[in-house]
């Protein structure tokens, strides 16, 4: 379809790359985000959510994890159905590898989301599933920025 | 699908209203009260805004302002007439929106001259949400073909 030189695919591209402009910056205010209040290592993480007594750091609460997950239960949801969903209209459309990411991808979403919760039960394992369900997380993003970036330029 | 997109720009135009009133009681909009907001006040005893809080803020700027520019492109791009279907239009949409998190960050962490590019960058981001919705809306009840 055509609009006057401006077919309705390119302007659905045109917005889908600021889409992506914005979600790297979302990206990066995380990652800031989570060194400001978390730190990246495993004692870091331990340490904000169980708290310490030496460093007069209190433990959270279920009430204040879930206060803070909340609205990322549905960011997460929303942002990653937009995010995935563009890849049905690319070469990877009904392929074992859409599947696979979209599998992965809202399980370490889920993980990240909920770990904190068995941390605090007293499950410290959780500390490094936090960690690094974060990380792939963020890494993940990255290849789905990628891989629609070049579907983009190339398809 | 006429009525759901009717009643999503409503819901947008809403969004427009509630936004720039949580602005103007809370994080404000002229320089002098963007100013205090983000540095504070010895005078008046106003803390700062703190770096985590600050963060906290842009995080959540950048994804309801990507969700509602992104969703209010994909409407105005289907209901747009020729003349108005074009990229100039969601790219200055777009980019003002990018703009105005870039510029309140630059405010923050380099320079509070930034804060009136910011400002600029918002009441522009404003005004052309304002626009497409509106022009949305006003095709979807008027236009006699979509």
């Amino acid at each position: 379809m055509d609009f006057g030189g401006f077919s309705l695919q390119k302007a659905y591209k045109y917005s889908l790359l600021y889409f992506l402009l914005f979600s790297f910056l979302l990206l990066i205010s995380s990652i800031l985000l989570f060194e400001q209040k978390i730190g990246f290592s495993v004692e870091a993480v331990l340490t904000y959510y169980n708290g310490n007594e030496a460093q007069f750091i209190p433990s959270k609460s279920s009430a204040g994890i879930l206060k803070i997950i909340l609205p990322h239960i549905f960011g997460f949801g929303i942002f990653f159905m937009v995010l995935l969903h563009f890849l049905l209209f690319t070469k990877l459309r009904s392929s074992k590898k859409l599947k696979f990411l979209i599998f992965t991808t809202f399980i370490v979403a889920f993980l990240e989301l909920f770990s904190p919760f068995l941390m605090i039960a007293g499950v410290t394992f959780f500390a490094s599933v936090k960690l690094f369900s974060f990380v792939l997380l963020e890494l993940l993003m990255l290849y789905l920025f990628w891989l629609l970036v070049k579907a983009i330029v190339y398809e | 699908m006429k009525n759901i997109l009717q009643f999503l720009l409503f819901f947008i135009l809403l969004y427009l209203t509630a936004n720039l009133l949580v602005k103007a009681f809370s994080f404000g909009l002229t320089l002098d009260s963007v100013a205090l907001t983000l540095f504070g006040s010895e005078e008046n005893f106003i803390d700062p805004l703190s770096q985590a809080s600050f963060l906290e803020y842009i995080h959540t700027e950048i994804f309801f302002i990507m969700m509602v520019s992104f969703t209010l492109s994909a409407v105005y791009i289907r209901v747009a007439t020729k003349k108005l279907i074009n990229a100039p239009l969601v790219s200055l949409l777009m980019l003002s929106g990018l703009s105005s998190i870039l510029m309140l960050g630059l405010a923050y962490f380099v320079t509070p001259k930034a804060i009136v590019f910011y400002l600029g960058s918002f009441y522009l981001w404003n005004f052309l949400l304002a626009y497409m919705t509106l022009y949305g809306l006003w095709r979807l009840f008027f236009a006699k073909s979509l």
